[in-house]
């Protein structure tokens, strides 16, 4: 399944939704996002994944990508992360540098 | 299973490489969870190769997959003419040595090798007339726990 990514910027907040397959091939139109986001000095990053079934290790280098562009007081948000998703995360301790929930609460936009 | 053959200069492959693995996956009859991280496994080596065997050494070539399966395991072996590259030689991170290590600071490199190790229950490589052979190893028999 194609890899599909749209970002949106609200309350400091960046928003991106990722779908489908993230690989090498399909990692740098992830990381174009991040780099807009972190060009509007957003305190927040969410990453909705519900639908994205699949990241390799290209995804993982994103991730460090955003928190370096970002700022170490900028938080990471892995929402809806699928379960093999969820266990390349663990296994490698990303899941324990960014926040993992299930769902996200916008009340946090307004904290 | 019919060989496949792809470019070995674009990450593009990697759609079709994806595709082969999870067929030889269906034909084996593993597991969804044993499927996806085959195909993390061959999925991760492939990059490697492509990026760094054929594009960064600025060679040309393919590679060539082939998978077999039999009773006991389901095989899927790459080859390549690019640069020497024995992945089981490779410094690995490891998950625990970072954990208090800030995301920013992390090592960027070795998570793909990582994974690739950690997805199958055996990972081989043999250097054969100047060729790279990269092996992956699933066995049919102990596929129920995974």
């Amino acid at each position: 399944m194609a890899f599909n990514v749209t970002l949106e910027i609200a309350n400091s907040t960046a928003k991106i939704t990722l779908s489908g397959e993230l690989d090498a091939s399909s990692a740098p139109a992830f990381k174009t996002e991040v780099e807009k986001a972190a060009a509007e000095h957003v305190k927040r990053l969410v990453l909705l994944m519900q639908d994205l079934e699949y990241m390799a290790s290209a995804g993982l280098r994103v991730l460090i990508f955003a928190k370096q562009k970002m700022g170490a007081d900028a938080d990471i948000y892995v929402i809806g992360a699928q379960e093999m998703v969820l266990e390349t995360l663990e296994k490698t301790g990303f899941s324990q540098s960014v926040i993992v929930q299930e769902e996200y609460d916008t009340a946090l936009e307004n904290a | 299973m019919e060989p496949l053959t792809v470019s070995g200069t674009t990450l593009e492959s990697l759609g079709a490489i994806a595709q082969y693995v999870m067929a030889a996956a269906v034909a084996a009859g593993l597991s969804k969870k044993s499927s996806y991280k085959l195909r993390l496994a061959v999925d991760e080596i492939a990059t490697n190769i492509i990026n760094y065997g054929y594009n960064e050494a600025g060679l040309e070539g393919v590679i060539n997959l082939h998978a077999e399966v039999d009773p006991k395991a389901l095989t899927i072996s790459l080859e390549d003419t690019a640069i020497p590259y024995d992945p089981t030689k490779r410094e690995l991170p490891e998950a625990e040595d970072f954990s208090d290590i800030p995301l920013a600071d992390r090592p960027v490199g070795g998570w793909g090798v990582y994974l690739a190790f950690e997805g199958v229950d055996e990972f081989l490589y043999e250097r054969v007339d100047n060729r790279n052979r990269n092996i992956f190893v699933i066995h049919r028999n102990l596929n129920e726990s995974n």
